[in-house]
């Protein structure tokens, strides 16, 4: 009786929930710009408030919230402003070498119908930069020594320095805040203030509503004054990983996987029908550090790692062509120095350390690691060659690649233990230094300028060079790189900076992951950009006859 | 069981409340780890811990916490910048239905198959259903949690991979076709919790039915001619259902603990997936915040079992001071 009844149950409920839901589907839009795009996402932002917000899906929703005052372009040249795209300056000239004159388009208005300013520039200008506000960008700006107002369309940058991005800088890193909505905020305020839910912006979409580990919903600004959108509705759905997201495309109830990182989710991906496979440049790569200072006192060299030639033997002893070839297969190349792919400096002809264990196996016992007590690890002075690898729990690929590692080092008597711990003690350890070696991840913006200087030179101890790399003629070679206004002199002085670096060896260079994405076969025009995906996303279209369902509802 | 019994129990209840929050207030603070994300300079981190209090003495940092908690503030979470409160708040009706929908389930599907196991005790049925409890019963939650979202959300597409409800239809819930959605959506996540939860009290209840089924009144209502249905369901049943108000009162940290793992699986937005991620991401008022909600339900959730056990059953409604304590596992 009762194994009668309960599928009965359920298929009654099928049928009622069925029932409702066409009840629910009726007509509704059926033209051009009538698509909804769902995006399924792997964290929740937890700030729209631009200054404030640095995650990566804070930056795709803010791409369709608040303008730049121009964009780098598909190119993602970075290098004068001849590829950079206007969005609110109309037009802009140089006013001698440190003037940067922008003029803004009269049509640019608040999505409360308010004009957009030079006064808005201004004030976005000092709020990155107030020490207050504590934004992650405030770093990148710091060659600008001021911004002001002219007239109430335009705006005069004014630089400390000559250099050849500083058009980049003056438009990449902020996006211009409405001032008549945050002035009254208090800035020790702002990371809590309630424009950070229901923002109010200037770009082609509308905040429409945020549900709490749900989802963030903007509609087209059908005014918007460089051209109606082509998809209606965007729908960021938050997922708590990785995996949940690619299952939510897979399964049809997401549009858009931006990134799927590993082959098996781009096997799976490609296995569903409804979904299309796009291929761009990726912006990460991931590495090996080594601590070149103690991890129990920063002021004194590591026992192992401050020794530059077993760090070229370590570097030697690891075939990374064959470990991202069986881990990631056609996904992912090796980096040819702390690069992704997306900077213009990539060049696999960039001279690296050569995969050679005999020559490795030479240079440690050159310098007096040998197995003294045949137990299968060198030592040296009665200290085993040994060392602790740190990686977050969460990453699968890096604890593959932890093994992968170990299994080399292994191979020339070396003992690498691998250390797997959360993220949140991952980023406590390596900002105190408190490690040996951490296999680490970095996204570049698509200048090589701030994040190369930030993670490998003098300038960021205490920031982001946390294994302490020091090397005065690397920093000359990349100060003239970034000074050189010649775009293939630049590009041979990052050359030359980038053999010294690798001849240093201060890290392992491991992998540089090309990006893939997933998109619903029926939206058009898919273009995305290699630092931010999102960034044109106003540019696709679903044509009128391929709209499904969740894009002909009408609230 | 008597006003001073229950006058104590609540005294107690507060000092484990108190305890679970100290304890987790001292442990999230002293745990390796830093709020900000591995990206934000050492400098802009600085600010920001000076901002949130962190630059404190802990003692401080707990005194102040205290203070504020005394004035029902519990702080804003570093991550979002929300008031605890209003964060939590926004969970809680999910966590609630999901566990809601998850207890349902557990119980109605358990007392069934015990009192069915019981009746047919070693037989055939018995003998089957007692070893797929005991299987569903030993697997682990997440493991069932990915295979149900494999089978019938990836592969025969008949309920939703994840999320509270469909976000271009029901966004917020309007009309009848959005609470069946929301229900919809509820089935995977519920079903995994309540199908461990239905094996664990079916096999409850069973040894509960047969600890009653050998007792005297059992025996005497049988030699009296009462018919066989009635003596189960009127002297069996009865008896053995004291045992199932106690495994209530367990359901509570099952659900909760259960359910930290289950709405990260299925993206579902309740309590669990907050406090889940407020530890990665250091947040340490989010994590104190639910650590407190959380013992409040399992010790209030106990309590209520304690007060349901002893009335219904009679032998324990003793008055003080001759008062008998009552024990629940």
């Amino acid at each position: 009786m009762q194994r009668r009844s309960f599928p009965s149950l359920t298929v009654f409920l099928i049928l009622v929930v069925a029932g409702l839901a066409a009840c629910e589907r009726r007509g509704g839009c059926t033209g051009e710009n009538c698509g909804t795009i769902i995006d399924a996402a792997v964290a929740e932002p937890g700030t729209l408030l631009p200054p404030s917000s640095e995650d990566i899906v804070a930056n795709d929703i803010d791409e369709q919230l608040f303008l730049k005052l121009a964009d780098v372009g598909m190119s993602e040249n970075t290098l004068g402003d001849e590829d950079f795209q206007p969005l609110l300056a109309q037009k802009w000239e140089w006013d001698g070498p440190l003037t940067l004159v922008f003029h803004l388009d009269p049509r640019a208005r608040w999505q409360d119908g308010q004009p957009v300013t030079a006064a808005d520039v201004e004030f976005t200008f000092n709020a990155y930069n107030d020490s207050v506000v504590a934004s992650p960008f405030r770093p990148k700006l710091h060659r600008i020594a001021s911004v002001t107002q002219r007239d109430s369309l335009t705006a005069v940058f004014r630089f400390r320095e000559r250099y050849p991005e500083m058009f980049y800088d003056a438009v990449y890193h902020m996006r211009i805040l409405p001032a008549h909505k945050l002035r009254p905020v208090p800035r020790d305020q702002w990371r809590t203030a309630p424009f950070g839910r229901e923002p109010v912006g200037d770009g082609p979409y509308r905040f429409v509503r945020w549900q709490p580990a749900q989802s963030i919903e903007l509609v087209a600004d059908s005014t918007f004054f460089l051209g109606r959108p082509g998809i209606r509705r965007l729908i960021w759905r938050f997922t708590p990983n990785l995996q949940v997201a690619v299952q939510q495309a897979i399964a049809d109830e997401a549009d858009v996987r931006e990134q799927l990182v590993t082959p098996e989710n781009v096997e799976r991906a490609r296995a569903a029908k409804q979904l299309a496979i796009y291929t761009y440049r990726g912006n990460v790569y991931t590495f090996l550090s080594f601590n070149q200072r103690a991890p129990d006192d920063t002021t004194k060299p590591h026992p192992i790692f401050a020794d530059r030639e077993v760090r070229r033997a370590l570097a030697m002893a690891v075939d990374r062509a064959s470990m991202v070839k069986s881990a990631l297969g056609d996904l992912a190349k090796v980096p040819p120095g702390p690069m992704s792919a997306l900077l213009w400096i990539w060049d696999p002809d960039i001279r690296q350390l050569p995969y050679d264990t005999a020559q490795a196996n030479r240079i440690l016992n050159a310098r007096g690691w040998r197995d003294h007590d045949g137990d299968g690890v060198r030592d040296k002075d009665g200290q085993p060659l040994a060392f602790h690898m740190l990686f977050p729990t969460t990453s699968v690929l890096r604890r593959q690649y932890a093994l992968l590692l170990q299994e080399q080092f292994r191979a020339i008597g070396v003992r690498a233990e691998v250390d797997a711990v959360e993220g949140a003690v991952v980023n406590q350890r390596v900002a105190t230094g408190k490690f040996d070696t951490a296999i680490l991840s970095r996204s570049n913006d698509p200048s090589p300028s701030s994040g190369i200087a930030q993670s490998w030179t003098r300038a960021g101890f205490g920031g982001s060079n946390f294994g302490r790399y020091d090397n005065p003629a690397f920093e000359r070679l990349v100060d003239r790189a970034v000074t050189t206004t010649r775009r293939d002199q630049a590009r041979a002085l990052w050359r030359a900076a980038m053999e010294t670096l690798n001849a240093d060896a201060p890290g392992i260079f491991l992998y540089a992951l090309d990006n893939v994405a997933a998109v619903h076969k029926r939206v058009d025009n898919v273009q995305l950009r290699p630092d931010s995906w999102a960034a044109v996303l106003r540019t696709w279209r679903i044509p009128p006859d391929r709209l499904i369902d969740r894009d002909r509802v009408e609230r | 069981m008597g006003a001073a019994w229950l006058l104590r129990r609540l005294l107690a209840s507060v000092a484990i409340i108190f305890a679970v929050v100290t304890f987790v207030f001292i442990l999230i603070h002293v745990a390796p780890g830093r709020p900000c994300p591995e990206t934000v300079e050492r400098a802009v981190c600085e600010e920001l811990k000076r901002q949130f209090g962190l630059d404190r003495p802990l003692p401080e940092q707990y005194w102040r916490y205290l203070v504020a908690l005394a004035h029902g503030n519990m702080g804003n979470s570093y991550a979002n910048g929300r008031p605890v409160r209003a964060a939590i708040a926004g969970t809680i009706p999910f966590t609630l239905q999901l566990a809601g929908a998850a207890l349902v389930l557990d119980f109605l599907l358990g007392l069934g198959l015990g009192i069915y196991q019981a009746v047919r005790v070693n037989r055939i049925p018995d003998v089957v259903l007692g070893n797929v409890t005991l299987f569903i019963y030993s697997l682990p939650t997440f493991w069932l949690a990915l295979l149900l979202l494999l089978v019938f959300g990836e592969k025969l597409r008949w309920f939703p991979v994840g999320g509270a409800s469909d976000p271009v239809l029901c966004p917020v819930v309007h009309s009848l076709f959005c609470v069946a959605d929301r229900l919809w959506h509820t089935a995977l996540p519920a079903a995994t919790l309540g199908l461990v939860g239905a094996a664990g009290t079916a096999r409850f209840q069973r040894a509960a039915m047969l600890e009653v089924a050998r007792q005297d009144y059992v025996r005497t209502a049988r030699a009296k001619g009462l018919p066989e249905r009635r003596v189960v369901l009127r002297h069996q049943l009865r008896n053995a259902l004291l045992s199932f108000v106690t495994r209530f009162g367990l359901a509570f940290p099952f659900l909760l603990t259960g359910a930290v793992l289950i709405e990260t699986i299925f993206a579902w937005p309740g309590m669990g997936r907050l406090a889940f991620d407020a530890i990665l991401l250091r947040d340490y008022p989010v994590v104190t915040g639910t650590a407190l909600i959380a013992s409040v339900v399992v010790v209030a959730g106990n309590l209520l079992a304690d007060i349901l056990v002893g009335l219904a059953d009679p032998r324990l409604r003793v008055r003080a001071p001759t008062d008998v304590e009552v024990v629940t596992a």
